[in-house]
């Protein structure tokens, strides 16, 4: 339940944030490995009492049974993959890498601007190997091919240009001069306080969930599951904390 | 080296004496006993054919040579002062920004607010100061509305300013340009032209601006130096440059220089301007005579049968962040083998979309596209056809040498491409894209070939225009996409002109190219006559109007 509501809190907030696309995207590919979640589970798994189809002998797998609570359980399993791939959706779809990358600024300054460059560079090497892959289709017939080492080194070779190019760019713009530079700044936001108390509201009804011993799920032999009042509140901050991107314009835009 | 340059008290914002520099493992030099001063406030253009050094002497100029790139020097480079043989590109950043070809290298963070205000985080400005100093450069530059987009978002004309932002931001007094309008079409190349002048006449920054295009920046200019095999070959007046140029080295001479030129008439004007102000006075007003264009609407659009390419009601749908658009909107034209045509248009009109649904990279959502007889596509890189050690391991065979043939390049198939000139790395890329496409003497009935251009000196496109004239006559047609005006008049027959994806022209070159503000000639802008794109048709025109024979 509280995995549901978490995944469930993760998609409105992405929609409410402008990234319905993005979450649909995310939804379509972690449902499919959900899918396949349960399915692999339910064959595999010899375990539980329910047996709802028999379906006899198959070589290397010998007697396969699907039960119910192998069939949960892989639910279960799938629905933790499906709530991953929501929240990495959103993330890479509404969140600013910059702005990040100040909060740990202070932390570890290379660190961060490494962060930076693989979040620029990496896009550009993707369109660099996209570009080459078209430009390989183009060849004429009595050409020679292009085979995959040959590709690869092609990308490398031209993504180590680039990087040169991009380490006389850093060169220009000071880098190399060892101040100690400033963090960079934080444009603030009138939604701030709002994300701040939702933060908190998330954690605090975590840790009580935690500290009342959570919620218990149990599969096998049969499937078990109790949800206590704290879970039920957790589940609860985590659906409304979705909302947080909702605003009266009809939702919070940024870069 | 003639010198023609005014002389200034003040302390000179960049000063080369005597300076030469070789790259590493390089027998040749990059630079040769180079000095010269830019003075506070000036806007030099730096001119020269391809190979001249202006690269080098730009990267000298801010200290990447000799810190970043390595290599020997001698000489001195001073840059407000300093000795860069003692300080490096970081230490110098304050004086001087620099501004090169390709955007995409140039800018390091993922939104534009954080790239702008990166070098005053290097320096460890606070952040009231940062604040600051990035709304005023962004003011400046005219992208304040950009500040929160991510630089992913941005066309190339906004990734270019977006790094001229930030090479700004330390207010530098020296601005060092390399070719910056390259890659932008003719509206966005304008665009930033004007810019600089504004930060040169407004603000007094001095402006060192590398340019193939002259007839773009000459107007502008206090100075010119051209470099020539690493040496300075001429430094002075825009209008002595011109004299020089047309003395000995004609491809660096303006369309409008080369008409006056030719036409015999006295003065070699810089710039439209100074041009329409002669003739004014030889000749009844530039352009008044308008009686002969055709004033009746749409231009003339084209029929035919398309036995080369031919589009009927062509849509693309491209998809870009997560969201689709049409780039192609319903685009109907013909080609028919043995034609030479450009394909013009701003940033985004669906140049290369259209030579890619051509070539079957793209498939149409609606309407179709038909090529009978193959296609050979040269995209807008080059270098990304090579990927092999040496020329004869990317052409085997009797079709590759047909190919080579075809394109006119006879190289020892041992040589590396990388150590081909830029035109012969061209030439092999396209041989690559032709090899087994020609039968005989024959080749593809459509050959296309995307922005071929870029950083190209006047002698390397007329080389282009050759080959593409020998392609041509051989039957094959051939589709240019490309922003280069001038070039265009020069090589082809027919000019379609793409809008938002529609075609909005498609006619005759001299139709097309003549009466427009930015599609347009320096010599339709300065004779402002129907069918005169072109030097020859300017000196015809003239001597028509003149009743004088220019020289043969």
């Amino acid at each position: 339940m509280v995995l549901l509501a978490g995944t469930l809190g993760a998609a409105l907030a992405g929609v409410g944030a402008g990234c319905g696309r993005a979450v649909l995207f995310s939804i379509k590919i972690g449902g499919a490995i959900a899918a396949l979640m349960i399915l692999v589970n339910g064959l595999v798994t010899e375990r539980g009492a329910t047996v709802l189809l028999r379906l006899g002998e198959w070589p290397l797998f010998g007697a396969v049974d699907v039960t119910a609570e192998a069939l949960m359980a892989g639910a279960v399993i799938g629905l933790r993959a499906l709530g991953t791939m929501v929240v990495i959706g959103v993330w890479s779809a509404a969140v600013d890498p910059d702005r990040v990358l100040t909060s740990v600024h202070r932390v570890a300054r290379r660190s961060a601007l490494t962060a930076t460059l693989v979040s620029r560079l990496v896009p550009l090497a993707v369109a660099d190997q996209a570009r080459l892959a078209e430009a390989s289709s183009l060849r004429g017939p009595a050409a020679t091919p292009v085979g995959k080492a040959a590709a690869a080194r092609r990308l490398l070779a031209g993504s180590l240009d680039r990087s040169v190019d991009v380490a006389a760019t850093l060169e220009l713009r000071g880098y190399s001069i060892g101040n100690k530079d400033s963090a960079p700044a934080r444009r603030r936001s009138r939604h701030d306080r709002r994300f701040l108390l939702s933060g908190l509201a998330i954690l605090a009804a975590l840790t009580v969930n935690l500290l009342a011993g959570g919620s218990q799920f149990d599969p096998y032999p049969t499937i078990t599951w109790h949800f206590g009042p704290t879970s039920l509140l957790l589940a609860a901050v985590l659906v409304l904390g979705g909302l947080v991107t909702r605003s009266g314009s009809g939702g919070i835009r940024g870069s | 080296m003639e010198v023609d340059a005014p002389i200034t008290t003040d302390r000179p914002q960049l000063l080369l004496d005597g300076f030469s520099c070789s790259y590493p493992d390089s027998d040749s030099f990059a630079l040769r006993e180079v000095s010269l001063t830019v003075g506070s406030g000036e806007f030099v253009v730096l001119a020269g054919r391809s190979g001249s050094g202006k690269s080098s002497l730009l990267k000298a100029a801010c200290g990447l040579i000799p810190h970043f790139h390595g290599g020997t020097v001698s000489g001195t480079v001073m840059v407000g002062g300093r000795d860069t043989s003692e300080f490096g590109p970081g230490d110098l950043a304050d004086l001087v920004g620099y501004l090169a070809q390709d955007p995409e290298t140039q800018v390091v963070s993922t939104t534009v607010s954080a790239e702008i205000e990166l070098p005053l985080r290097f320096r460890g400005d606070g952040d009231a100061a940062r604040a600051r100093a990035v709304e005023e450069v962004a003011l400046a530059l005219a992208i304040p509305d950009l500040l929160d987009r991510t630089v992913a978002s941005l066309s190339g004309g906004e990734l270019q300013r977006v790094a001229l932002a930030a090479a700004l931001v330390t207010r530098p007094s020296l601005i060092l340009l390399d070719e910056p309008t390259s890659q932008l079409d003719p509206v966005a190349g304008d665009e930033l032209i004007w810019l600089l002048r504004r930060l040169n006449e407004e603000w007094g920054v001095s402006v060192v601006l590398a340019e193939h295009r002259l007839e773009r920046c000459l107007a502008a200019a206090d100075r010119v130096v051209a470099m020539d095999r690493g040496s300075v070959a001429f430094d002075g007046r825009p209008e002595g440059f011109l004299e020089f140029a047309l003395a000995v080295e004609p491809a660096l001479a303006t369309p409008a220089a080369r008409m006056f030129s030719l036409a015999g008439l006295p003065s070699l004007p810089v710039g439209v301007r100074q041009a329409r102000s002669a003739l004014s006075g030889l000749v009844s007003a530039p352009g008044a005579d308008r009686s002969d264009r055709n004033r009746s609407g749409d231009p003339t659009v084209r029929v035919g049968n398309g036995r080369a390419l031919r589009c009927e009601d062509l849509w693309v749908e491209l998809s870009s962040a997560g969201r689709s658009a049409d780039v192609l909107r319903g685009v109907d034209l013909a080609v028919e083998p043995g034609e030479k045509v450009a394909l013009m248009g701003r940033n985004g009109a669906g140049k290369s979309t259209l030579l890619r649904a051509a070539a079957g990279l793209v498939p149409p959502v609606a309407g179709k596209v038909v090529v009978r007889g193959g296609v050979a596509l040269l995209t807008q890189n080059p270098g990304d056809y090579l990927v092999r050690e040496s020329v004869g391991a990317e052409l085997e065979g009797p079709g590759g040498r047909a190919a080579l043939d075809a394109v006119g390049l006879e190289v020892d198939p041992s040589v590396d491409p990388r150590d081909l000139s830029g035109g012969e790395r061209q030439r092999l890329a396209l041989a690559i894209a032709l090899a087994g496409r020609t039968e005989g003497d024959a080749l593809p009935d459509l050959v296309a070939l995307d922005e071929p251009t870029r950083g190209m000196d006047r002698s390397l496109k007329d080389g282009l225009a050759h080959l593409i004239e020998t392609i041509a006559e051989r039957g094959a047609a051939v589709v240019v996409a490309t922003h280069d005006v001038e070039f265009a008049a020069g090589f082809a027959d027919r000019v379609i002109l793409l809008g938002d994806g529609e075609l909005i022209a498609d006619s005759d070159t001299g139709e097309v190219l003549a009466g427009g503000w930015y599609f347009a000639t320096e010599i339709s802008r300065v004779l402002d006559m129907p069918g005169v794109v072109t030097v020859e048709d300017g000196v015809v025109a003239l001597g028509q109007m003149t009743g004088r024979e220019g020289p043969e």
